[in-house]
């Protein structure tokens, strides 16, 4: 799914990331723990094709996306990728079932499809009776099962997630995070969890801990 | 012949040379397009020569008289003049001025040393202003003078500062100046004009001013002249007085004076007793001005002799003025400045008359 | 705490300029434009009050009569009268120049005076003359001679001594230059000549025009004049009427364009509720802090009512500044007439008056204040919790918009088209016509959902390709939030809608103008002795066309026909403008067939007074009807007429009335013809006769003109008029799109998280651009829906109500559809472009980045 190799990204004379690897299988779940400003986001960034390395290859599926230009890159990031956000960024104006079927309609997905694979989703992630609800009627854990159930509607190989639970209180959290693990497995994708938290990265199946801008075993 | 009421007048030699003068043809003086009868000697006829004469140049009925009012008399003078313009005479609007009526007001009152005056100018036409040529009647605006079928004289002047109002009856018959009113005015024959007073008119009169209306009797004196050229070009203007003795006679005198130093180029006198028609006239080397006093307009720097010693013939007279400013600037109707001032009249250090003198071209050379 | 609150709202402004900016310039504009069109109309109207006071000066009141003159007797009898100080006979004449050749074809007003009497009251027209050393130049001012003003002198390049040629009747006049006048001031365009002659050199015995007058303290004009034998169609007009007739001429005219001049004004204010929408929704989470930490909803409320006002007085200030250089440049190049014919030949001096500008200030300061007093109250009452939620603030309406306000002022706005004219000023219509337009804005959120929710369905029922994604973001937006889609472009609903009402109304009034010049100028060719005089209407003309003349035209071997008319200017009521009088031969029985009737003609029969045929002006102004008996004053009696039907008239604003030559002949005694028409026979050339016969005539100052040249260049003049309403209209059209690009653009900013989160799901860059491109295009198409509608409703405003009550004639509604389709695709793609550029900076990879970190 997701091989790293050699990795390297400067910004002015530092190297946030160092010749970093990663390897990441199918159904495979690694946290990825650090101080602020170890280079977690950047190593997010990068992986997700928003930004690109100095050196060194990302391989999604055997695609090296580094070599790729921007607009091939998204086109990537939309088929292969899915995310979870810190806050959530669920659209307001959009009701559930809308917000969820977001990615398949930037693919283009016919509307049939889409209401078949919304519900299944939202079922899956708990809230298969709101469909139309707006999310302004929505707790802060509900939004972000929403926000899980988008990342993982378009199959995605890869499902990055970034703080999670940052703004969930912790019995939310807990429950999220747990769901979160559950979809990634269930669906064969493979995941990579950012956060700060060793009590969040102990859901994953591996915790690795970016040092040096290299990734350690934790 | 003439239907005067005065006397034989001049020896009839003389009288049919002018009489053959006046049909001969007469050469005419011109201005412009404007043709201006010459004035020739001949008989007035009245009341139709009391009227306007509009061919002529200029003409003017001129009333000066003293007012006996209390505490201080005070002197009053009122002249319509009517004057032909040099404009194209084909003109067929009605509001084409070929006739001019222009009127002075003046009230002399001692105590406050200077002439109360007003004047008047306007284009004779639909019945605002105009010259009545069957008698005398005048008028401009509101201002009138009128002869009644009696003979006497209204006058009505509602001036800005005063509104004066008389009437003036005549006491003595009507006196032709001249030869039988044909008056001379210089050298040349045809320097002359037509001229008639009234003297010894007795006046009574409405004053009012400032709201306050007085009422007092007065005596007055009418000279009704008409002419087209009057004036020699070497003439710088005038000296004249017309004055009422105390004992009915009636005084006129004047002389035309040079631009340059010299004597007059013409002088004049006539003397009329209380009881007789007869008039005498007094030719120019028997009539002199003497300047007694003078005075300086502070307005105009013009210096005028304001007292004056003039002989007639073996009298010698002495004219006061009631009030040295008597000097009127009527350069805004008439054209000219000139000084024209209620005076007594003495002789031999006796006060023997009132009237006026009128003194014209000291500021500037007269153009008539 | 004030200080905090101050910092909080001030400091949005410091960090997006360019929204302070815009708020700021709009308002600038709109005052500029208002205050201007003002300051040059006032301006010229005094210049020309001033002219006109010049020539009566300090007159009470002035016996005035028709153009034609009235007879002198009169003076006699009112000069004479107690109550009279003082009476000034002039004879005012419009001189027709003919030599030198280069001044031919223009007029010189001359008023003829006593030069005694009019010194007390009009001593600016006493010349001086220029008299030779020597020479006795008393009798000067008496005699023949003219006596121009300086700036007559400077402006016909002309020197005292000269001689010019007057073109009277058919003889030329030569008049010498005898002196100037110098008493008039720097501006003053007076000749004067004395009245004696006047009458006599033109041709004007026995006539005059007025007489002023200087009457006693306390005297009453009005009984005074009623014990005078005055003629028909002569009356006293006291000096506060005549300068009020001056004023009411060019009133409607100059009312109309202030009210035109406000538009922009108008748009701005919307731009204002545009711009703080947004910078409140943008700010919701501060205000709600504010709110939360114990400042009130007043204080709220007041606070961005003042932020709002704040730029209003900004934009004032400048918008006054603005205005002065636009009118000062604006006068010294184009003189002082805006297209109207009234001020032509002015060149007036700019007056300030505080009073106006303090007036424009205010007007500048309210529309900004209004403008955003709205979102200041939305704010206030906005729930804090809500607010505090993360979120862009727009995303969701808090509450749905309340449809009975906008529906309240539409009802407001119907029951104001009832409202009668405020001298003729419809004042109801204008009101109508704001009312109408905030309403469509208010109306707007509640009219979007028609839009979008069938259109956002239907792209949901779709496939769509991946490409075509944008599209489907953008329904489900705008059907979710109509206020978000309302408020973008506000602007452009009031701008574009008022677009479309003045390009229909020009439209329709051009079309009708035409169709009438049709209907009015049947024949080839038109002759006219007297030139084109000032539209006041004073003076009488001097030139007409003479037996000879007459003879000349018929006999010319091309010509089958000729008509002869006879046409002056009479005055009806002393304090209205003069009545066009057209005396021509016209067919009792079938008077259309030369008369473009409105209705239908009452059948004129024996025993009846003769008919008369008036224009739809006379009807609005003076209350006649068909079967009314109306008195004309002809040869100075009045003649009772029959008004026999009504016809349509673009010419005159104030009136014409149409009798039989017929008629008019046998009443007044008079023979002179003042224009003629030709139909030529078919073969004939008319350039070719214009030629042949131009040579011919002997009135030198006649014009020949062909139909088709006088048509074009009536609708040249017609739309030189409307030049000005176009520049405005433009210039509201440009607020309207500034409005779009600094909305969009805060929204933009405001968005970056929401397009950053789409980038992150794999939206492209030139996807997110196709967004707000498709955003900007949907949200300007409704806008020019409501505005197509709403201006289509203004047109009808415009063209039904507002023309008729203002300048007393109709027309045929007639839609420009090629100009309003084009103008819609112009506004679509300037939309479109302008919200991409406003929201490229959203697009940017540190946007993109920034989505990710905490807020």
């Amino acid at each position: 799914m997701l091989s790293i190799l050699g990795l390297t990204r400067r910004f002015g004379a530092r190297a946030i990331l160092h010749d970093l690897a990663l390897d990441l299988g199918a159904g495979e779940y690694v946290a990825v723990v650090g101080e602020s400003g170890a280079g977690k986001s950047t190593l997010l960034n990068l992986i997700a094709g928003l930004d690109v390395p100095d050196g060194g290859q990302i391989r999604i599926d055997g695609t090296d996306i580094a070599a790729l230009d921007e607009d091939a890159r998204t086109r990537l990031r939309r088929t292969r990728v899915g995310f979870v956000f810190q806050a959530f960024h669920i659209l307001p104006h959009l009701n559930l079932a809308q917000n969820v079927e977001l990615p398949l309609v930037l693919l283009g997905t016919p509307p049939s499809e889409r209401t078949v694979r919304v519900r299944e989703l939202l079922t899956a992630v708990g809230l298969g009776d709101r469909e139309a609800s707006l999310p302004r009627e929505l707790s802060g854990g509900e939004l972000q099962r929403v926000a899980v159930a988008r990342a993982l509607v378009h199959r995605p190989a890869l499902v990055l997630a970034d703080e999670p639970t940052g703004n969930l209180d912790p019995d939310t959290a807990d429950r999220v995070l747990a769901l979160l693990a559950r979809a990634i497995k269930a669906r064969g994708a493979a995941g990579v969890l950012v956060t700060h938290s060793e009590h969040a990265a102990a859901t994953a199946d591996r915790v690795l801990r970016l040092d040096h801008g290299r990734l350690v075993p934790a | 012949m003439s239907a005067l009421r005065g006397g034989p007048g001049p020896d009839p030699r003389r009288r049919a040379l002018l009489f053959a003068l006046a049909m001969a043809p007469a050469w005419r003086w011109a201005e412009g397009g404007v043709v201006y009868p010459e004035v020739r000697p001949r008989p007035l006829v009245f009341p139709r020569d009391h009227g306007a004469h509009p061919d002529y140049r200029i003409e003017w009925w001129y009333l000066t008289g003293w007012l006996d009012a209390e505490p201080r008399p005070l002197g009053f003078q009122i002249t319509f003049f009517r004057t032909r313009t040099p404009i194209d005479p084909e003109n067929p609007s009605r509001f084409a001025a070929h006739q001019l009526i222009i009127a002075h007001a003046a009230i002399a009152d001692p105590e406050r040393g200077a002439l109360l005056k007003d004047e008047r100018v306007a284009r004779a036409g639909f019945g605002l202003a105009g010259a009545s040529e069957a008698d005398t009647e005048v008028w401009l605006d509101r201002w009138s003078f009128r002869r009644s079928g009696d003979g006497g004289y209204a006058c009505a002047i509602p001036a800005r500062g005063f509104d004066l109002r008389f009437t003036a009856r005549p006491t003595q018959p009507l006196l032709l100046q001249g030869t039988d009113g044909f008056s001379r005015k210089g050298p040349e024959i045809e320097q002359a004009s037509y001229y008639y007073s009234q003297p010894q008119l007795a006046v009574e009169a409405e004053l009012t001013r400032e709201g306050k209306t007085l009422r007092a009797p007065g005596r007055a004196w009418l000279d009704h002249e008409w002419s087209s050229t009057l004036l020699d070009p070497a003439a710088a203007g005038w000296d004249w007085i017309g004055m009422n003795l105390d004992d009915g006679s009636a005084l006129t005198a004047f002389q035309i004076r040079r631009r340059e130093s010299g004597p007059p180029i013409y002088a004049y006198a006539s003397l009329r007793g209380p009881d007789s028609p007869q008039v005498h006239t007094f030719a120019p080397p028997e009539v002199d001005f003497e300047p007694l006093a003078r005075w300086t307009s502070p307005r105009t720097r013009a210096v005028y002799p304001v007292a004056q010693s003039i002989r007639v013939g073996d009298r010698v007279f002495e004219t006061q003025p009631l009030f040295e400013d008597q000097e009127l600037d009527s350069r805004g109707s008439a054209g000219a400045i000139y000084w024209e001032g209620a005076s007594r009249l003495s002789e031999g250090g006796r006060l023997a008359g009132r009237g006026y003198l009128e003194m014209t071209g000291y500021a500037a050379p007269m153009r008539l | 705490m004030r200080w905090l609150l101050a910092h909080l709202i001030g400091g949005y402004s410091r960090q997006h300029p360019l929204r302070a900016l815009v708020a700021v310039v709009a308002i600038a504009i709109g005052v500029a434009l208002g205050y201007a069109v003002h300051l040059i109309n006032t301006s010229a109207l005094a210049e020309f009050a001033s002219a006109v006071r010049s020539v009566t000066g300090q007159a009470d009141a002035s016996v005035v009569g028709p153009r034609e003159g009235f007879g002198e007797g009169v003076l006699a009898v009112v000069g004479r009268d107690p109550a009279v100080e003082l009476a000034s006979p002039v004879l005012e004449v419009e001189a027709a120049l003919v030599e030198p050749e280069r001044l031919r074809g223009r007029t010189l007003p001359v008023q003829g005076i006593d030069l005694f009497r009019a010194a007390r009251l009009t001593p600016s027209l006493i010349g001086e003359p220029l008299v030779e050393d020597g020479e006795d130049g008393r009798f000067a001012l008496l005699d023949d001679g003219l006596y121009l003003a300086p700036a007559v002198l400077a402006e016909l390049g002309l020197a005292v001594g000269d001689t010019i040629g007057v073109q009277v009747g058919a003889q030329v006049e030569r008049l010498r230059i005898a002196g100037s006048l110098p008493g008039a001031s720097a501006g003053d365009h007076l000749a004067s000549m004395d009245i004696g002659f006047a009458q006599w050199r033109f041709d004007r015995l026995g006539q005059l025009s007025r007489i002023d007058l200087q009457l006693t303290p306390g005297a009453d004009p009005r009984r005074i004049a009623a014990a005078w034998p005055l003629p028909a169609g002569v009356a006293l007009q006291t000096a506060g009427e005549a300068s009020t007739r001056v004023s009411n001429l060019s009133r409607a005219y100059r009312v109309n364009l202030n009210v035109l001049a406000l538009v922009a004004l108008f748009t701005g204010a919307f731009l204002v509720y545009s711009l703080q929408s947004q910078a409140v929704a943008a700010r919701r989470t501060q205000l709600a802090f504010l709110r939360v930490i114990g400042t009130t909803r007043g204080e709220v409320e007041r606070l961005l009512v003042i932020e709002a006002a704040a730029f209003g007085l900004a934009g004032a200030l400048l918008g006054i500044l603005a205005g002065l250089g636009v009118a000062a440049a604006a006068l010294r190049l184009l003189g002082g007439d805006l297209g109207s014919g009234f001020f032509t030949g002015v060149q007036p001096a700019l007056v300030f008056q505080l009073g106006p500008a303090l007036g424009f200030f205010a007007l500048g300061v309210a529309a900004a204040t209004v403008g955003g007093w709205m979102p200041a109250r939305d704010a206030a009452r906005s729930l804090p919790a809500l607010a505090l939620k993360a979120g862009s603030g727009l995303d969701h309406d808090a509450s749905r918009s309340p449809a009975w306000p906008g529906l309240a002022l539409l009802a407001a706005a119907g029951a104001l088209l009832l409202l009668p004219p405020i001298r003729e000023i419809p004042l109801g219509a204008y009101l109508a016509i704001a009312l109408l337009l905030v309403a469509a804005v208010l109306l707007k959120p509640r009219v979007a959902p028609w839009l979008f929710v069938p259109l956002r369905r239907w792209l949901a029922a779709r496939t769509l390709p991946a490409r075509a994604a944008p599209w489907w973001l953008a329904t489900t937006r705008l059907a979710a939030t109509p206020r978000f889609a309302a408020i973008g472009a506000a602007g452009i609903v009031a701008s574009f809608a008022l677009m479309v009402a003045m390009a229909t109304m020009v439209a329709s009034f051009r079309a009708s103008v035409d169709q009438w010049l049709e209907q009015v100028l049947p024949a080839q060719v038109y002759v006219r002795a007297n030139p084109t005089t000032s539209a006041s209407g004073l003076g009488g003309s001097t030139a007409y066309l003479t037996a000879e003349d007459r003879r000349v035209l018929a006999a010319h071997p091309q010509v089958d026909r000729v008509e002869l008319t006879r046409s002056l200017k009479v005055s009806v009521d002393p304090a209205r403008a003069a009545v066009s009088l057209i005396a021509r031969p016209i067919d009792r029985a079938d008077p259309a067939g030369v008369l473009p009737l409105t209705g239908s003609a009452l059948a004129w029969q024996e025993g009846q007074p003769p008919p008369a045929w008036v224009s739809e002006a006379i009807v609005e102004l003076y209350g006649a009807s068909v079967g009314d008996e109306i008195a004309l004053p002809i040869a100075g009696r009045a003649e009772p007429f029959l008004v026999a039907g009504v016809w349509r008239d673009y010419a005159r604003q104030f009136g014409a009335i149409a009798i039989d030559v017929a008629d008019y002949e046998r009443l007044s005694g008079e023979r002179t013809r003042t224009e003629a028409a030709l139909w030529l026979t078919p073969d004939a050339s008319a350039p070719q006769v214009i030629r042949e016969l131009q040579g011919q005539l002997e009135t030198r100052t006649a014009e020949l003109a062909e139909t088709g040249e006088i048509r074009a260049i009536s609708l040249r003049i017609f739309d030189r008029s409307f030049a000005v309403t176009y520049v405005l209209e433009l210039a509201a059209i440009v607020i309207g799109l500034v409005g779009i690009a600094a909305t969009f653009s805060a929204q933009a900013i405001v968005r970056t998280r929401e397009l950053g989160m789409l980038r992150h799901l794999g939206v492209t860059r030139g996807q997110i651009l196709g967004l707000l491109a498709i955003e900007g295009l949907l949200v300007t198409a409704l806008a020019i829906v409501i505005g197509l509608v709403t201006g289509l409703a203004v047109a009808w405003i415009l063209i039904e109500i507002v023309n008729p009550q203002s300048f007393h004639w109709t027309m045929d509604f007639r839609l420009p559809v090629g100009l309003v389709l084009g103008l819609i695709a112009a506004l679509l793609a300037a939309a479109a472009a302008t919200a991409v550029v406003a929201g490229r900076r959203a697009v940017s990879g540190e946007a993109v980045l920034a989505v990710r970190e905490d807020w």
